[in-house]
């Protein structure tokens, strides 16, 4: 059903013929998506159009269009992920890449207003020279700082400094699919960006819900996030050590640290009594696969991995950094940390202690900037299983379930053999919070692994359920509409309050229902 | 046959969407201003403009989902500078070949025979007149009358050969760099030859355009004549020439008796050995623009061929071991050292410079066919050099030149443009 004429030429009055495209190539180059899909890289169902909006004031007139003529739309950031395109016939995309200013850097209340296309490394880039920095999701800092906070997800191992995209969000300006404005927080009484929760109305909850309505809500056009203290120099150079980008001078009261653990258990106590301590700027639990495939790729990786080093030194392994202002602070958190070892049996391994080390784990915990090359280099296919945020112990159950239920399937031979726990931890809200996820690793041009991948994905979530492992944050979105229900019924019935916002707040059901809800009929 | 999308399969399904070829390498970035390093998608913004979006155009094409003659794929795959920022930030982080499958769907469309209207002349000039300029052939060697240089198209040898170029040869603004460069050559004491009116195109613009088959023709020649000339080294002042020489002339299986030299590195070693002294003050406060030619996208491309194989389960391995050019090893350093020999210059560096260097436009063709596309793009340079404070952009690459210059001049921008020959000979 290709747009009618009339309909493509309102839009095209809208954004300009410059930004509307539905040509055969344009959107085939959305069409790509590996991430999330069920199989090989394409997309199966087709938008009819991309648009280009630059303001709200055309977003708004998009929406409008589209509620009168029944079209639905979903908007994007970066748009990494099947999640961005709509799931139904008939759609139009909103790329929102020309809505990528940084409006403002309060610098005095620690707070910056983004478009959407502004990546986490862009704003982190400005906010460094202000003495102040951003929250990073774990995907890396070439995500959408706005689509983390208001969207998806947003967790990211510097939350333990600097918490959770969801969290630290604060006004937002909001375009329903019906094409209303709505502006929540300070925001919405008039008074500014810097609170999220009022006065004015307070709708963080309608909004993102736990996890974000991965574009099902209509479109969010400006946010303001927190900003954090930043302890570093307001520029860091860099130089090369290939393939790696590495610090230039060691900077000034930052220590990576590596430690290990004797079981998994003694490694969640650390866990938790590090956040409770308030001391650290990044923590995670790194797995030994995970290490190994960001530090090589193929055949290097296969020398590491038959090695058996990674699996040795990182069987039960946290990295931690502290990252303070003075002699003073970094000492105290030193102390700190050095008792909490004690308590828990953690030793440092000597393998972060080199300068060189050091280096180059301050540029991936600053910098965020080599996800992909852990994800995807190896077997080309990417998914995640298991994943609820909720406690550090949940965490690592979902560890250990993941674990043993991965190993069957690699044990058939459709995964990729990373010892099953390849998975990362994080740790954030002083130790309230915690989230894993599992990671698999597929051949998705293979039929025979990516059918393997999906099914080891469906039996995940069935033990999500029977082992009251929480539900997976990603699933949801990936699985679509309905599917919701499969974890409702243990989650009080989550689905019937989404599916109530919807109808209200999207009563033509414009909004791509398909990866959050369809409407309660 | 050099560039078959087939070959590049492999390397397009893979492609993770990531979008990390739209910015320069994370680690790497400075400022929001500056933080874009594809010309292509800046100003266009539909994926598809990117280094991954034109992965996925590629796929799409080889897999029959796009027809060549799709006139808006079309005007995708030429709106591109073939500059390789993609190709060299996206190896940050993976082993893909993004740039050659770019240049590979050129090939494809070409091969279909779905090749644009303006690059019809361009293509006939190349036959008839050894230039992509529609310059006359007898023309050529006139940027040299009177110099006291040997001419090679009378006969007679020389160890080293000095390449101007199709642009400095015909560009009467231009041309001054080429004579210079001999001027200084001599003066150094090198004894250098020209080829005159038997220079001939070095097949860069063929090439980039997807006309594999005309590159060839003048890439085979024109080794074929250095071989005979006696040529042990060919210097060049055109980065273009030089990128080309260096990374794809080898694939071509001939030997190559003479070593590939830029001038910015023969300029550097003259220096370091004495041999060019510079003396004369230049306060000025000038930046460096890396060509793309003479930087990532001069090192040398050794295609992986071999087989994939599984190991551990499902991660896929290549036999031999794939070589990964993410653009590091090109020409940085030389033309650096010889702006700091000048004395009394200020030199301050831009915030994309070496592998993730901004480019300036002209490339792939885009200059001839798609001015307003490079002159915008040359704009965001002239605005990079202005906000280090740079009076005057350096540069080493006539396509560079002539693209910052016009930029400068249509846009009313206060920026000289100099070659880096220029400056060393008011350095003397
Ligand atoms: C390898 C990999 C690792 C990941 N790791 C993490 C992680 O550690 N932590 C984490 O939180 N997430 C993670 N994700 C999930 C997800 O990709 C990110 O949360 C997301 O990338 C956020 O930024 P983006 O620019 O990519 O958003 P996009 O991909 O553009 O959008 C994400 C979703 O939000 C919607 N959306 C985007 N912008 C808007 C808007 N303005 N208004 C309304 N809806 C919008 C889209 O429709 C889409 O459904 C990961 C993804 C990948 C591929
Ligand atoms: S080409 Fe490379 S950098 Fe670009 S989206 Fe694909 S994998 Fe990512
Ligand atoms: S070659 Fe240059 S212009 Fe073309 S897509 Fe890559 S970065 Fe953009």
């Amino acid at each position: 059903m290709a747009l009618a004429k009339d309909i493509y030429q309102q839009l095209e009055a809208v954004v300009g013929p410059e930004n509307i495209s539905g040509s055969s190539a344009v959107i085939w180059s959305y069409m790509y998506q590996p991430f999330g899909n069920t199989k090989g890289v394409w997309a199966e169902t087709l938008p009819e159009a991309v648009l280009l909006p630059k303001s709200t004031e055309e977003v708004v007139a998009i929406a409008k269009i589209c509620n009168r003529h029944h079209i639905v739309f979903k908007a994007m950031s970066t748009g990494w992920g099947i999640h961005n395109l709509p799931g139904v016939k008939g759609a139009i995309v909103l790329d929102l890449r020309r809505m990528n200013s940084i409006l403002e850097i309060d610098e005095k209340n620690m707070f910056a207003v983004v478009e959407p296309s502004v990546i986490c490394m862009q704003l982190q880039v400005e906010a460094l020279r202000k003495g102040l920095n951003c929250h990073i999701i774990g995907a890396g800092s070439n995500t959408s700082v706005l689509a983390s906070a208001t969207s998806v997800v947003g967790y990211g191992p510097d939350g333990l400094s600097m918490g959770f995209s969801g969290r630290n969000l604060l006004g937002v300006e909001w375009v329903l699919p019906t094409g209303e404005v709505l502006k929540l927080g300070s925001l919405g009484s008039g008074d500014g960006w810097f609170c999220g929760d009022g006065p004015g109305p307070s709708l963080r909850g309608i909004l993102r819900g736990w996890e974000g309505a991965w574009g099902g809500l209509g479109v969010i056009t400006k946010c303001a996030v927190k900003l954090f203290h930043w302890p570093g120099p307001a520029e860091l150079e860099m130089k090369n050590a290939q393939p790696n980008y590495t610090l230039k001078e060691p900077i000034k009261y930052f220590r990576a640290s590596l430690f290990n653990f004797p079981s998994l258990e003694k490694l969640g106590e650390a866990a938790y009594k590090l956040g409770e301590s308030e001391v650290g700027y990044f923590i995670t639990r790194l797995s030994p696969a995970f290490v190994g495939l960001q530090m090589a790729g193929g055949m290097n990786f296969v020398r590491l991995w038959e090695s058996g080093m990674p699996q040795e030194m990182l069987k039960y392994a946290l990295l931690f950094v502290i990252f303070a202002n003075s002699e003073g602070e970094f000492a105290y958190q030193q102390k700190v940390l050095d008792q909490i070892l004690e308590e828990t049996g953690g030793e440092a391994s000597p393998l972060a202690e080199t300068e060189e080390m050091q280096g180059l784990t301050a540029i991936s915990v600053i910098k965020v900037d080599a996800v992909t090359r852990s994800c995807f280099r190896s077997a080309g296919g990417f998914n995640t299983s298991f994943g609820a945020m909720d406690t550090i112990d949940l965490a690592l159950n979902q560890v250990r379930a993941g674990t043993e239920l991965k190993n069957s399937y690699i044990k058939k031979g459709v995964l990729m053999e990373d010892g099953g726990d390849n998975s990362a931890t994080l740790v954030f809200d002083q130790g309230h919070m915690a989230y894993t996820e599992v990671l698999l690793m597929y051949d998705n041009h293979d039929d025979k692994s990516t059918e393997g991948a999906m099914a080891y994905i469906g039996d995940s979530n069935q033990a999500c359920l029977k082992k009251s492992l929480g539900t997976p944050i990603f699933q949801l979105s990936q699985v679509g509409t309905g599917k919701h229900g499969l974890f409702s019924p243990a989650c009080f019935n989550y689905d019937k309050w989404q599916k109530e916002i919807k109808r209200v707040f999207d009563p033509n059901n414009t909004g791509d229902p398909t990866a959050y809800t369809e409407p309660k009929k | 046959m050099l560039l078959d999308l087939n070959d590049y399969r492999n390397d397009m399904k893979r492609c993770a969407r990531c979008s990390i070829c739209k910015w320069p390498p994370l680690a790497q970035m400075k400022s929001w201003r500056f933080s874009q390093n594809c010309p292509a998608i800046s100003r266009f913004n539909f994926h598809a403009y990117s280094g991954g979006g034109r992965m996925a155009l590629g796929l799409a094409l080889a897999e029959g989902k796009l027809d060549e003659a799709d006139e808006e794929l079309s005007n995708i795959v030429y709106r591109c500078t073939a500059c390789g920022a993609c190709d060299s930030s996206c190896k940050y982080n993976s082993e893909l070949e993004v740039l050659w499958p770019i240049y590979a769907t050129r090939a494809r469309l070409v091969g279909a025979g779905c090749f644009r209207e303006e690059h019809g002349p361009i293509i006939e000039s190349l036959r008839r007149e050894d230039n992509p300029l529609m310059k006359s052939k007898s023309e050529r060697g006139r940027w040299a009358e009177g110099l006291d240089v040997k001419d090679l198209s009378k006969g007679g040898q020389a160890e080293v050969i000095y390449h101007a170029g199709c642009l400095y040869s015909f560009d009467p603004e231009l041309s001054k760099v080429a004579r210079e460069t001999v001027t200084l050559l001599r003066s150094a004491g090198v004894e250098v030859g020209i080829r005159g009116a038997q220079e001939s195109c070095c097949g860069s613009m063929a090439f980039q355009l997807g006309f594999q088959g005309e590159f060839i023709k003048f890439a085979e020649s024109n080794i074929d004549d250095w071989n005979a000339l006696g040529a042990r080294k060919v210097v060049t002042s055109c980065a273009c020439g030089f990128g080309i020489m260096k990374a794809v002339y080898p694939l071509l299986g001939k030997k190559m008796k003479f070593e590939v030299v830029h001038i910015s590195q023969y300029l550097d070693e003259l220096i370091r050995e004495g041999k060019l002294q510079l003396s004369k003050k230049i306060p000025l406060r000038v930046t460096y623009h890396d060509p793309c030619n003479l930087g990532r996208k001069s090192e040398e491309y050794v295609p992986w061929k071999g087989t994939e194989k599984k190991v551990l389960g499902q991660l896929i391995v290549r036999e031999p071991e794939k070589t990964v050019h993410r653009g590091w090893e090109g020409v940085y350093d030389p033309p650096r050292d010889v702006i700091r020999a000048v004395p009394g210059i200020n030199f301050v560096e831009m915030e994309r410079i070496r592998e993730y260097a901004w480019c300036c436009g002209a490339g792939g063709g885009v200059k001839t066919t798609m001015d307003d596309f490079a002159l915008w793009t040359a704009g965001e340079r002239i605005a990079e050099a202005q906000s280090v404070g740079a009076e005057a952009i350096v540069t080493a690459c006539s396509w560079c030149e002539r693209n910052l210059r016009d930029a400068a001049a249509a846009q009313g921008k206060k920026m000289q443009v100099l070659d880096i020959v220029e400056l060393v000979k008011q350095a003397r």
